[in-house]
């Protein structure tokens, strides 16, 4: 954990000093640059993302923001809440480490998300160092995000491949669609968790790269350049266009993951606290995963 | 200048030599950090013949101009003349007029630990920023006035072959059709960004 | 040049190179070293199609706008040029009439340029019989052609039979007196052409008088002093004629006695103390001779806006005095352009903190040698004053004294009117409107009278006298080997009253040269000659009858007091080729060649130089900086276009010695010295050759003197000095440096 730390720091370092270094941008690739900028047989990423960013991508993030919460709203007040009992045995599902760097991500996606969007409709905000604080404060939490995402991912990997289960548990869209209570198919994660998971944890090292190479946007590593065969701008371009569209999924599912853990399965969000689940929930919600501690005789 | 006078940038390659003048005139005019160069000189095939060459690329002041319309903050804005200015009090450094900008020009100046951006700088064409013409705020931010005060831009001004030529857009390519007319030899392709700079009509 | 025809000055202006329909240009970077004045070139090619064509070691900023590029080796300019008047002679395409009526013995120029084949000088330049070929035919046939040079010509043993030979090429293609022709030299930095023209120099007296007696005498006139008061000033009568040391070899009058070193002749004594002023003087070859000699000496004066270098360079602790002097725009006057044009300079501000305009700084010397009196009379002669005020009497006692270049007319009222004035004239011919009407800007000289309006292009007989026409100067004698060299019938100025040659004009002569009858006043107040005749008789009767005061005579293509009567090939003191050095030797050495013997031929003969040091090393300018840039680097923004010092290296080059892009490397020289610097990967290089730009100080051998500048003067950039390791090697005329052609040896570090 320590070395991580002092991995990314160190790197951290190295990377501004590699700025410092020969500009392409600025220098000896900028007529380069300037002669494929929307030439037929270039990526024309110049243009493409100026075309979304100003056309689409504000937009999309607007859906998203309005769009998500307003379908949740429906479902709550149409099917309403899973309410399982609070009374019964519990199961231990987290373990004390599990949930440290749970928290930490939890919370640098509180922070992350919100300067994001603020970012997003920065005219909103008037710009200036209102916008400018949150843009820091967006680097600031990517830094503690990004000492979790990796233990993060390792320590729930071995549960998160895909099963034939999560397909039934995609075809009856996790049971949310009813109000009855029956057993849904899924493991210790269902079908919804584990995509939550591989974009949380893939798409958000995604985020992290993207997010860094545009903040520190003078780096020098000629080995991406010559690996993607991209210029140093046009990385950076693909960079901005993929932490938005990636972005977009991300807190999509960020919106989903707290509604669910929040209002829809009363009290769940107790499980990452104290690392015990009900045991009503786990029957229902993780059936195959019950059977399998029961046959192990682990309740 | 008449009402529709469009304030454009054009350098002549063929005559562009790589001097420094422009960009050296540039730095001192606006006392820019070294690190922020509004103009530079960029010479391409260094030291083979028939094959060298040099212009000088600053912002153009597009006509759509791609970084006013991705701005997160709605920073820039157009004056009617032309001139693509932004107002670095609202400007976060996001870096996205750069990643839009088809010239390169937006330049980010780094203050701050692990090279946080600060504000991002660029060519004005010598016409200051939103501050008060020619206040000691609008000196500071973005350096000389010098269109306020009826003058040429600085580089332009400095120019020592008279490369870089700034005015009028029609003013501008009558002299560059002449030049290219009078030279009487070679297929002379359009200078680098004309598509752009003058919109795509 | 003045050995040629006269006067060794551009002919024409950088103006009229629009002209010009062929440019060449031989060891010049204008581009570089004249941004400006190039525009003029730039605009030529979109005026007139005009062909450049580049003949330089190096594929420079000028090359890379030329039509033609011929990369020489360096120093075999003489062998190019021959190359060139071969095919012209063979094809029939030299200027015949223009030979017959205005050149003096070209004869042996066409038997010299027979032996240059073109094969043969593919051999010895480098540059293919076809290119030459291509060269010669757009040069000769797209005429007028102007031919530029600067530095890359002249800084060679064998400068002066460049500077020669060149003429010599525009005399054959008739090339010379015409707009859009010429011969012109481009003067690297401001007012270069006054300081010349005043003669800054150690072996003649201002308005290039020489050291005669007559001369001399003619000054303490003009000065209103003693002649016998001036020549007590000299430790003897023989050294007041005797030309001094040169900015070249200075150092040898202080360092000879020492082992290895050359013997001098300096009345007995060496040199004890240096007065410098605004010159870097680091930017002369042999920079370890020049720290040794600062060493030893017992006094060092700088002069200088900023820290004069040299005071860097040294160890010398004491007596080392750095006198801060005002910049240009502290101070006021006239300064000459690279075309003899004169400006009027108007002070800016006020010299700021203690700084004083240098002819306080001189004034206070004189003072305190008490000979200020003396120093300052001839300021108030004209008009009888008891108090000068400067610089406008000293411009207009220059004007009264200088007759031989033509600097009557340059009164400071006159001068002051053309850059008051500057947009009433016309860019390219110089000519003005409305007010400014018959003269041209900045009266370039010679400008005859007190109404001339200037002499735009040297040499034009297409122009009357008083429009600024004139033949070549009559200063070689009347006949030479029993030819006349007085110009042929009818190739006078226009609108003379004498159409042939004629002799340069005398008290004598005057009558019947330009048939008038002097009264007896006249006859009473006239000078000896046109050179000395303060009373401007001659000089007015001469445009009264449309005749040049200097004679209309031949430019001589022999000059038979030289050590080479013709210009010939002579491989540098340090050749890379031994066949050829054995086949061109260099002089034979010279004795008391301004106070030093010099080596030439012993040197170059004295081992293979080329075994041990392969690599060809040139020197020029970088478009940020000009001289030692002393103040080039102490601006932020110029010092960061070139931050280091920094060699231009063949990759293909560097290779062969490991040497990596932007790694450090030794440059060795012959003369045992070597310098760290940055390698810089180019292409405009060939693959024998490497690029040091010699504006950087601040370093010597390896070693960082930093800690040397009194505090707050380090400049933003330092560097190794390209000097240290520049060759030995001196022209055999002016004892120009080597710079341009030596030799070296490079080394990973």
């Amino acid at each position: 954990m320590k070395k991580y730390l002092f991995l990314f720091i160190a790197s951290l370092f190295l990377t501004s000093a590699a700025f410092a270094a020969d500009s392409q941008i600025w220098d000896a690739m900028r007529i380069q640059n300037i002669l494929e900028y929307g030439q037929d047989e270039s990526l024309k990423l110049g243009p493409l993302f100026t075309m979304l960013q100003a056309n689409y991508f504000a937009q999309a993030f607007l859906a998203v923001l309005v769009g998500v919460p307003a379908v949740f709203l429906l479902h709550y007040l149409v099917i309403g809440p899973k309410v399982f009992s609070h009374d019964g045995k519990k199961v231990y599902t987290f373990s004390i480490f599990n949930r440290i760097v749970h928290q930490i991500a939890a919370i640098s996606f509180m922070v992350l998300v919100p300067t994001g969007f603020i970012m997003i409709f920065g005219a909103n905000f008037g710009g200036g160092d209102f916008v400018r604080m949150m843009k820091d404060l967006h680097g600031l939490a990517t830094i503690s995000f990004a000492i979790v995402v990796i233990p993060m991912f390792l320590m729930w990997i071995k549960d998160m491949f895909l099963h034939l289960d999560d397909i039934k548990w995609l075809m009856i869209v996790g049971g949310y669609l009813s109000k009855t209570k029956r057993p849904v198919p899924a493991g210790k994660f269902n079908a919804g968790q584990k995509t939550w998971y591989w974009l949380a944890t893939l798409g958000g090292m995604i985020m992290i790269l993207t997010g860094a190479s545009m903040y520190f946007l003078d780096f020098n590593i000629a080995m991406i350049n010559s690996l993607t065969g991209l210029s140093q701008i046009d990385l950076l371009r693909v960079a901005a266009i993929l932490h938005a569209v990636v972005g977009l999924a991300v807190v999509a599912l960020f919106f989903v993951h707290i509604y669910m853990s929040v209002f829809v399965i009363k009290g769940a969000i107790h499980s990452i606290i104290t690392g015990y689940k009900e045991e009503e929930e786990v029957k229902y919600l993780h059936s195959s995963w019950y059977k399998k501690l029961k046959k192990d005789g682990k309740l | 200048m008449s009402e529709l006078a469009k304030m454009k940038f054009y350098c002549d390659d063929q005559r562009c030599i790589e001097c420094n003048s422009c960009s050296v005139a540039c730095a001192e005019a606006h006392e820019l950090p070294t690190g922020v160069s509004r103009r530079k000189v960029i010479t391409l095939n260094e030291g083979i013949f028939g094959k060298e060459f040099s212009t000088s690329v600053a912002c153009m002041h597009c006509t759509d101009a791609p970084c006013e319309q991705v701005c997160p903050v709605d920073c820039f804005y157009i004056r009617e003349d032309g001139i693509v200015l932004h107002d670095k009090e609202i400007c976060i450094g996001c870096g996205y007029c750069l990643y839009a900008c088809p010239f390169g020009a937006p330049q980010f100046p780094r203050d701050g630990a692990f090279g946080t951006k600060g504000a991002m700088d660029k060519c004005t064409m010598c016409a200051g920023g939103p501050e008060e013409t020619n206040s000691s705020a609008e000196r500071e931010l973005y350096g000389q006035n010098r269109i306020a005060e009826g003058k040429v831009p600085m580089c332009a001004a400095m120019c020592s072959t008279k490369a870089l030529l700034v005015g009028d857009e029609q003013e501008i390519s009558t002299i560059y059709r002449k030049r290219v007319a009078s030279r009487g030899k070679g297929v002379q392709s359009a200078p680098y960004g004309w598509s752009e700079e003058y919109s795509k009509q | 040049m003045a050995n040629t025809w006269g006067y060794g000055a551009m002919t024409n202006s950088l103006g009229d190179i629009q002209n010009a329909k062929a440019i060449i240009i031989f060891g010049a970077n204008p581009a570089v070293n004249h941004p400006v004045g190039f525009g003029h070139f730039l605009k030529a090619k979109e005026r007139n199609n005009a062909q450049i064509i580049v003949v330089d070691p190096r594929m420079t900023k000028t090359a890379a706008k030329a039509d033609y590029f011929a990369q020489i080796r360096p120093g075999t300019d003489i062998p190019f040029m021959y190359g060139m008047l071969h095919i012209i002679f063979k094809n029939g395409w030299e200027d015949k009439n223009f030979i017959n009526d205005r050149v003096y013995g070209l004869e042996d120029i066409r038997k010299e340029a027979s032996k240059w084949t073109p094969e043969k000088v593919a051999d010895v330049t480098g540059v293919s019989e076809e290119l030459l070929m291509q060269i010669t035919r757009v040069y000769a046939k797209s005429t007028p052609g102007t031919l530029i040079w600067a530095m890359g010509l002249t800084q060679h043993s064998i400068g002066s039979s460049n500077t020669r030979l060149a003429p010599i090429l525009q005399l054959s293609l008739g090339n010379m007196g015409k707009e859009g022709g010429g011969t012109n030299i481009l003067r690297g930095h401001d007012n270069v052409q006054g300081a010349t023209d005043m003669c800054c120099l150690s072996h003649t007296l201002p308005g290039y008088y020489g050291l005669s007696v007559g001369s001399w005498k003619y000054f303490a006139k003009s000065w209103g002093v003693d002649y016998e008061w001036l020549a007590g000033r000299f430790k003897n009568k023989k050294m007041m004629g005797a030309k001094g040391f040169t900015l070249a070899r200075w150092y040898a009058g202080v360092l000879a006695g020492k082992p290895g070193e050359d013997k001098i002749h300096n009345a007995g004594t060496n040199l004890k103390a240096l007065f410098v002023m605004g010159t870097g003087i680091t930017s002369i070859a042999q920079q370890a001779k020049v720290k040794e000699a600062l060493d030893e000496l017992e006094l060092v004066v700088l002069v200088d806006p900023f820290v004069n270098e040299a005071a860097i360079l040294t160890d010398k602790q004491d007596d080392v005095f750095i006198l801060p002097a005002a910049t240009q725009f502290e101070s006021s006057g006239s300064v000459s352009a690279t075309n003899r044009s004169a400006q009027w300079r108007y002070k800016v501000i006020e010299p700021m903190y203690e700084s004083k305009p240098d002819h306080e700084i001189l004034f206070e010397l004189a003072k305190r040698m008490d000979f200020y009196e003396e120093y300052t009379k001839g300021m108030l002669m004209k008009e009888n004053k008891k108090s000068y005020k400067f610089p406008e009497d000293a411009t207009d006692e220059i004007a009264r004294i200088i007759k031989t270049i033509g600097l009557t007319g340059w009164t400071h009222k006159r001068l002051k009117n053309h850059t008051d004035n500057w947009h009433m004239f016309d860019e390219v011919s110089l000519r003005g409107h409305g007010p400014m009407k018959g003269e041209y800007y900045g009266l370039p000289w010679p400008c005859w009278t007190e109404t001339h309006g200037g002499s735009p292009i040297l040499y034009n007989i297409d122009r009357s006298v008083k429009e600024g026409g004139m033949g070549f100067r009559n200063r070689f004698g009347l006949e030479h080997d029993g030819q006349n060299l007085l110009a042929g019938k009818g190739s006078a100025p226009k609108a003379g009253s004498n159409k042939d040659g004629y002799a340069e004009i005398t008290a004598k002569n005057i009558e019947s040269v330009l048939g008038i009858k002097l009264s007896a006043s006249e006859k009473k107040k006239i000078g000896k000659n046109w050179k000395v005749d303060t009373s401007n008789i001659i000089a007015e009767k001469c445009m009264e009858a449309g005749i040049a005061p200097y004679g209309n005579a031949k430019a001589r293509a022999k000059v038979w007091t030289f050590p080479d009567p013709i210009p010939i090939h002579r491989e540098p003191i340090h050749s890379p080729r031994q066949d050829l050095a054995k086949k061109y030797p260099s002089y034979k050495d010279k004795a008391n060649h301004y106070r030093v013997d010099t080596q030439y031929v012993s040197l170059q003969s004295k081992k293979n130089w080329s075994k041990e040091f392969p690599i060809n090393l040139i020197t020029g300018r970088l478009v940020s900086m000009n001289g030692a840039g002393l103040e080039n680097r102490a601006s932020k923004y110029l010092a960061a276009l070139d931050p280091e010092m920094f060699c231009d290296i063949h990759p293909g080059l560097a290779a062969t010695h490991g040497i990596r892009d932007g790694a450090m490397m030794w440059v060795h020289s012959p003369e045992g010295t070597k310098i760290k610097v940055k390698a810089k990967y180019s292409y405009s290089v060939k693959e024998d050759m490497v690029f040091l730009p010699f504006h950087y100080a601040g370093h010597f051998q390896g070693e960082d003197l930093s800690h040397k500048y009194p505090e707050g003067t380090k400049p933003y950039a330092v560097g190794e000095s390209a000097n240290t390791v520049t060759n030995y090697g001196y022209d055999i005329i002016t004892q120009i440096p080597e710079t341009k052609g030596g030799l070296c040896r490079i080394e990973k570090v």
